[in-house]
C-alpha cells in the first residue's frame, strides 16, 4: 500500500495519474493535470504543488518511469509512462478505492 | 528498484535541480499558451500561469526533501525499533553481543598485530619510496639469494661509487650503559652520516647526526631516543651534552628523536644511535671498520632523481663489479673469490622497514588469523541459532505486519538492523578487548632479553577492518532469520495453529546444518589446539642432555680493563677457581658458548675413513670449555676423560667428541685415540686426539636434530674476544650466587663487565613462541568448544521444545522417560558424528600448515585428532543431555495443555 499519508488526496491523486498514464500512454506533467481536469469535468482540479513530487514519489517507486523526448511542438519535455509494477499498483489502488467508496456509502446510507 | 532510485537521486544532485527546473518551467509555459489561446496577453499569461503554479523553489526542494527525509524517517524508525526490540530480551541481547564481542575482538587483536608488524610503514615522509639495498649471489636476480648484510668497505663504496641511491646505513648493537659490574644493556644502532636525513627524521631537541659527523677520527658523539632521555634525565632536553658510557667508552648525547621514530627495524626500538665511524674506538673497533669479512651493516636508501626501481637496479648492477673489486677480501679461498667477484647489488622495497620479526612471525600471524577467523565465524552461527528462534517466536508479529501493509523488503531491511546493531556494539565491545588483548599477546612473545616493541595504536586500517567485519559479520548472521521471517504467509501464521503448521523440518534443516559446521569448526581447532599443545609439552620435555635448574650463567667482558689478550686469559682462569671456592657452588666451568643461546660456532670436520654424505654433513659444532664444564651441567662422560691441567696451551692437540660425532666419523668403532682435523678460512689444524666421548647435548635450540658436536679445551682456542661465560651450579636459587659472583668480579678489576641468566631462563626464553602458540590455540580452541556446546545445547533445548506435545503424547502413551531421552539422544548423536567426520576430514587437510611449528608430531597426528574428537563428544553429549532429561521429566499433562 505504499506510504500512509493523512492528506487522503495524495493518495487519490496517486491513483488518478496512474489511470490516466494507463488511457494515455505517455504523457508530460501539464498534460497530466489536463486530462484529469477535462475527464473529471472540472470537478478535480489537480494542486499543481503538489504535482511534481508526487510524480517524483511514484518514479521513486517505480511505478512509473520517465523520459526526456519533445513534444509535437518541438518542445523539450519530460515524458512519463507507466511500469509493469505501476500497473499492479493500479489495479490495487483502484481496488481500494472501490471498497472505500463502498465502505463510506454504507455508513452514509445507514439512516 | 525504490532504493536504487533514491541512490542515484542522490548522487546527482544538481543535475536533479536543474531537471525538475525545466520540467517545470515547461509546464508553466504551457499553461500560459492556454492562457494566452483564452484571450490573455503573453504578459499576462504567463503572470497568471506563475501564480497558478505556486512556489517554484518550493516545490524543488519538497520533491528533494522528499526523498531523503523519507529516507532518514524510515532508517530513524528501524533503529528505534530495534534498540526497543533488544532492549526486551536482554539475556538473549547479552549472550548475542559477548559472543560477537569475542569473535571480533579477537579477530581486530591479531590483525592489528599483523598490521603493525607487516603493513605499517616507517612513521617517517615518503616511506614508501623506502628501498633496502641488497647483494644477490651472482647476476640472476633470485630473491633467495638475497644477502642483507654488507661489510664496512662495502658500505664506503656504495655510497661514494654509485649515484641510483641515496643510500644510509646501519648495524644493531646492545650497548652496555654500566662502566663496571653488571651490565646495563639497551638497543643501539650504528648509523652513518645519511641515515637520519635520509629518512627525514626530525630531532625533538638538539640536532640528530649528519653527514658530517660520520668521517673517520669523528669525535664520539650519539643521539638518544625521546624515551631514553625521558628515563634516564627526566625530561629530554636534560639530555643534550650530558656524556653516555657505551661499552666503557665516553660519548655525548647532542640529540633527541621524536618519540614516534623507532629506527628501521619493526619489532624493536632504537634507543642509543652512535655514527658508524665511532666504531673505531671500540674494542677491535678499526679491525671491524676496515674488515672485509665482517658483515655487519644493512642498507636502505631512497632512489634519487626519481628513478624506476628497473633504473635504480640496472645502474647498481652496473656499479657492482667496480664496487666487488675494490673489496675483495685478499685472504679467502679462491673457491670463495669468484662468487663475490660475481654478486650484483639490487633494490628491495622496503616502506615498512626490514625486520627480523617479520620474518620470524610472518607464518604464525596468518595461522592465527585464520584460527581467529574459524572462531568468528562460530560465533556467528551461534547469533544466528538466537535469531532464528527469536525469529520463529515472532512469526505472528510479523505476519501482522505483512497483513498490515508492510513490504516484505522493509521487514528484511528491519530484521537486518537489528543484527547490524548487535554486530555494531560487538564490535564496540570488541575493539576494547583487542587493545588489551594485542598488548598481552606482544607481551608474552617478549623475553627479558629480547623485549619486542611494536607500535599498536589503533590506524585507520585497523577500524576500517574491524567495522568491515562488524558489518559483514551482522549480514552474514542476520540474513539468513531475517529472510526466513519475512517469508511466512500472512494467512498461516495468524492462524491458531500457526505454531504447529510452521514448524516443519525444513526449518530444523538450517540449524541442523549450522550446528553440525559449528561442531566441525571446533573440531579442527581442538585439533590445531591440540598438536601445538603436544607439540610444546614434548619440547619442555626433551632431555636437552644437561640438567637445566640451578645453574647460574655468567658471562664476563673484560673490554674495558686495557688488559693484553694473554692477561685476559689468566684472570679468566684464575676468576674460575674463585668462583669454585664460593660458598654454595658445588662445581663451575667455563665455555665460549652457553647452551641454547641462540649463538653458535661450527665448522668443517675431516677425519680418516670419513666421508661426509654432502657438505652439510661434514660440518659440525664446535665449543670451547673448560675442566668441569660437563659436570656442572651434568652431561655425561662416557668414554675416556674430561680435560684437565694436562692439556695446556700449545700442548698436544685433544678434543672430546660427543656420541654423535663419535657415530658419525667412526662408526661402531672405539673413538679414544683417533684423530680429526678441523678447517677453516686458513687452513687445516694439526690432528687433534679423542681423549673423551659425552653424550649428547643440544646445541643452539632445543628441537635442533643434528648435534654432533667437538669439544676443545678452552687453553687451545682462541678467545671471542675479550668475554667468556661460566656456569655454576648450586643446590639452592642460582640467583642467589650474584651479589657473590658480582663482588668477587668487582674484587678482581671493577671495569669487567657482567651478565646473568640462569640456564632455566635461557632454555625457557628459546621455547617463548612455541608457548604462546600453544597458549592461543588452547584458548581459542576451549573458546570455540564453549561457542559451539552453547549451540548445541541451543539447538537441541529449542527443538524439545518445539515438540513438547509430541513428547507430552508420547509419555502419555506410555513411553517411559528413559525412551524419549535416547529419542533425543540419538539426534544428538547424529548432530555431533556429521559434525566430527566432515570436521576430521577438514582438519587432515588443513593441519597440514602447521606441520612447521610441530616438534616430533605429524600434523596428522592419530592420537590428537582421537583425543579431540572425544573430547568433543564428551562435552557435547552432556549438553545434548541436559535438555533431554530435563524433557523427558516434565509433566506431559502440562505439555499437552500448550496447545
Amino acid at each position: 500500500m505504499g506510504r500512509q499519508r493523512n492528506d487522503i488526496l495524495q493518495g487519490t491523486l496517486a491513483l488518478l495519474v496512474l489511470r490516466t498514464l494507463a488511457v494515455h500512454g505517455r504523457l508530460h506533467g501539464y498534460a497530466i493535470t489536463s486530462h484529469i481536469q477535462t475527464a473529471s469535468q472540472d470537478l478535480l482540479r489537480v494542486e499543481e504543488g503538489s504535482l511534481y513530487p508526487a510524480l517524483h514519489r511514484m518514479e521513486q517507486d517505480g511505478w512509473v518511469k520517465a523520459e526526456w523526448g519533445t513534444t509535437d511542438k518541438n518542445r523539450q519535455a519530460r515524458l512519463y509512462s507507466l511500469t509493469p509494477a505501476g500497473r499492479r499498483q493500479l489495479a490495487q489502488e483502484q481496488e481500494s478505492w472501490a471498497r472505500l467508496t463502498l465502505g463510506v456509502g454504507r455508513v452514509l446510507r445507514f439512516a | 528498484m525504490a532504493w536504487y532510485h533514491r541512490l542515484r537521486n542522490l548522487m546527482r544532485g544538481d543535475a536533479l535541480s536543474r531537471d525538475l527546473e525545466r520540467e517545470m518551467q515547461f509546464h508553466i509555459a504551457e499553461r500560459a499558451e492556454e492562457l494566452m489561446g483564452q484571450g490573455m496577453t503573453e504578459r499576462e499569461a504567463l503572470r497568471e500561469a506563475r501564480r497558478r503554479f505556486g512556489n517554484v523553489q518550493q516545490q524543488k526542494e519538497s520533491t528533494r526533501d522528499a526523498d531523503v527525509v523519507v529516507w532518514l524517517e524510515s532508517l530513524v524508525a528501524d533503529v528505534r525499533y530495534a534498540l526497543r526490540a533488544l532492549r526486551h530480551s536482554p539475556a538473549f541481547t547479552a549472550v548475542a553481543v559477548l559472543s560477537l564481542a569475542l569473535g571480533i575482538g579477537a579477530n581486530t587483536a591479531i590483525f592489528s598485530l599483523i598490521n603493525a608488524v607487516m603493513l605499517k610503514s616507517l612513521p617517517v615522509p615518503h616511506a614508501e619510496e623506502l628501498v633496502s639495498v641488497v647483494r644477490f649471489q651472482g647476476s640472476a636476480r633470485d630473491p633467495g639469494s638475497a644477502g642483507a648484510e654488507f661489510t664496512n668497505p662495502l658500505w664506503e663504496q656504495i655510497r661514494d661509487h654509485q649515484d641510483a641511491v641515496d643510500a644510509f646505513a646501519y648495524g644493531q648493537a646492545s650497548f652496555n650503559l654500566a662502566t663496571g659490574g653488571e651490565a646495563r644493556r639497551v638497543d643501539g644502532s650504528w648509523v652513518s652520516g645519511s641515515y637520519f636525513p635520509v629518512l627525514g627524521a626530525r630531532p625533538l631537541a638538539g640536532r640528530l647526526l649528519t653527514r658530517g659527523d660520520d668521517d673517520r677520527g669523528c669525535p664520539a658523539v650519539a643521539v638518544v631516543s625521546a624515551g631514553f632521555a625521558t628515563r634516564e634525565y627526566g625530561a629530554s632536553e636534560g639530555a643534550l651534552g650530558r656524556s653516555l658510557s657505551l661499552d666503557g667508552h665516553p660519548f655525548v648525547i647532542v640529540g633527541v628523536t621524536e618519540p614516534s621514530f623507532f629506527g628501521v627495524d619493526v619489532g624493536s626500538r632504537v634507543q642509543v644511535y652512535a655514527p658508524i665511524c665511532a666504531r673505531a674506538i671500540m674494542q677491535g673497533g678499526a679491525g671491524i671498520l676496515d674488515g672485509r669479512s665482517t658483515w655487519w651493516l644493512q642498507l636502505m636508501g631512497r632512489p634519487r632523481n626519481h628513478y624506476g626501481a628497473d633504473q635504480v637496479n640496472a645502474r647498481l648492477a652496473a656499479a657492482s663489479p667496480s664496487i666487488n673489486a675494490a673489496t675483495l677480501p685478499a685472504d679467502w679461498p679462491v673457491k670463495f673469490q669468484a662468487p663475490y667477484l660475481r654478486s650484483t647489488l639490487g633494490t628491495e622495497p622496503a616502506s615498512t622497514g626490514y625486520s627480523d620479526l617479520r620474518d620470524r612471525s610472518r607464518t604464525a600471524l596468518f595461522a592465527l588469523m585464520a584460527v581467529v577467523g574459524v572462531v568468528l565465524l562460530i560465533a556467528c552461527a551461534n547469533v544466528a541459532h538466537l535469531l532464528l528462534a527469536r525469529a520463529a517466536a515472532r512469526q505472528r508479529e510479523m505476519a501482522l505486519r505483512q497483513a498490515l501493509g508492510a513490504g516484505r523488503g522493509r521487514l528484511i531491511r528491519q530484521l537486518l538492523t537489528e543484527s547490524l546493531l548487535l554486530a555494531l556494539a560487538g564490535s564496540a565491545l570488541g575493539a576494547l578487548f583487542a587493545r588489551w588483548a594485542s598488548g598481552v599477546v606482544v607481551g608474552l612473545l617478549s623475553t627479558p632479553h629480547t623485549q619486542i616493541w611494536l607500535d599498536l595504536g589503533i590506524d585507520f586500517r585497523v577500524l576500517v577492518f574491524t567495522i568491515g567485519i562488524a558489518v559483514l559479520t551482522g549480514i552474514l548472521f542476520g540474513l539468513v532469520p531475517a529472510w526466513r521471517a519475512s517469508r511466512a504467509a500472512p494467512q498461516t501464521a495468524l492462524q491458531a495453529q500457526g505454531r504447529a503448521a510452521t514448524s516443519g523440518p525444513g526449518r530444523f534443516a538450517i540449524t541442523r546444518g549450522l550446528v553440525v559446521g559449528q561442531v566441525a569448526l571446533s573440531l579442527v581447532l581442538l585439533v590445531a589446539a591440540g598438536l601445538l599443545l603436544r607439540s610444546f609439552q614434548r619440547m619442555v620435555t626433551i632431555d636437552p642432555g644437561f640438567r637445566r635448574d640451578g645453574v647460574l650463567l655468567v658471562s664476563m667482558d673484560a673490554a674495558n680493563t686495557g688488559y693484553s689478550k694473554d692477561q685476559i686469559g689468566s684472570t679468566f682462569r684464575d676468576m674460575l677457581d674463585r668462583l669454585r671456592a664460593l660458598p654454595g657452588v658445588r662445581s663451575a666451568g667455563a665455555s665460549l658458548v652457553t647452551p641454547i643461546s641462540g649463538m653458535g660456532w661450527n665448522g668443517d670436520i675431516e677425519a680418516s675413513g670419513f666421508v661426509p654424505k654432502s657438505e652439510r654433513d661434514g660440518v659440525v659444532w664446535f665449543n670451547g670449555v673448560s675442566a668441569g664444564y660437563f659436570a656442572t651441567l651434568e652431561t655425561r662422560l662416557i668414554a675416556g676423560r674430561d680435560f684437565g691441567p694436562q692439556d695446556v696451551k700449545g700442548g698436544s692437540p685433544v678434543g672430546i667428541i660427543n656420541e654423535s660425532l663419535a657415530r658419525k666419523l667412526f662408526g661402531a668403532a672405539n673413538p679414544i685415540g683417533k684423530v680429526f682435523r678441523t678447517r677453516n678460512g686458513r687452513g687445516v689444524s694439526p690432528p687433534t686426539e679423542v681423549i673423551g666421548v659425552v653424550q649428547d647435548a643440544k646445541y643452539r635450540r632445543l628441537n635442533d636434530d643434528n648435534v654432533a658436536t667437538a669439544y676443545l679445551p678452552l687453553t687451545q682456542t682462541d678467545p671471542f674476544g675479550s668475554s667468556l661465560n661460566f656456569a655454576l651450579r648450586t643446590d639452592g636459587d642460582p640467583q642467589a650466587l650474584v651479589p657473590a659472583v658480582r663482588a668477587l668480579a668487582g674484587g678482581v678489576n671493577a671495569a669487567i663487565s657482567l651478565d646473568f641468566t640462569t640456564l632455566s631462563e635461557q632454555v625457557a626464553a628459546s621455547l617463548a613462541r612455541p608457548r604462546l602458540l600453544a597458549t592461543l590455540s588452547a584458548f581459542f580452541g576451549a573458546l570455540a568448544l564453549l561457542l559451539a556446546t552453547v549451540g548445541l545445547y541451543g539447538t537441541v533445548a529449542y527443538s524439545v521444545s518445539r515438540r513438547q506435545s509430541e513428547i507430552g503424547i508420547r509419555i502419555a502413551l506410555g513411553a517411559d522417560g528413559s525412551r524419549v531421552v535416547r529419542m533425543i539422544m540419538g539426534e544428538v548423536g547424529r548432530l555431533l558424528t556429521a559434525g566430527a567426520v566432515l570436521g576430521a576430514l577438514i582438519a587432515v587437510a588443513a593441519t597440514r600448515l602447521l606441520q612447521s611449528f610441530l616438534y616430533g608430531l605429524t600434523a596428522t597426528d592419530p592420537t590428537t585428532i582421537a583425543l579431540a574428537v572425544a573430547s568433543l563428544a564428551l562435552v557435547g553429549l552432556v549438553a545434548g543431555a541436559v535438555p533431554a532429561w530435563r524433557a523427558a521429566r516434565h509433566d506431559p499433562l502440562e505439555a499437552l495443555r500448550q496447545e
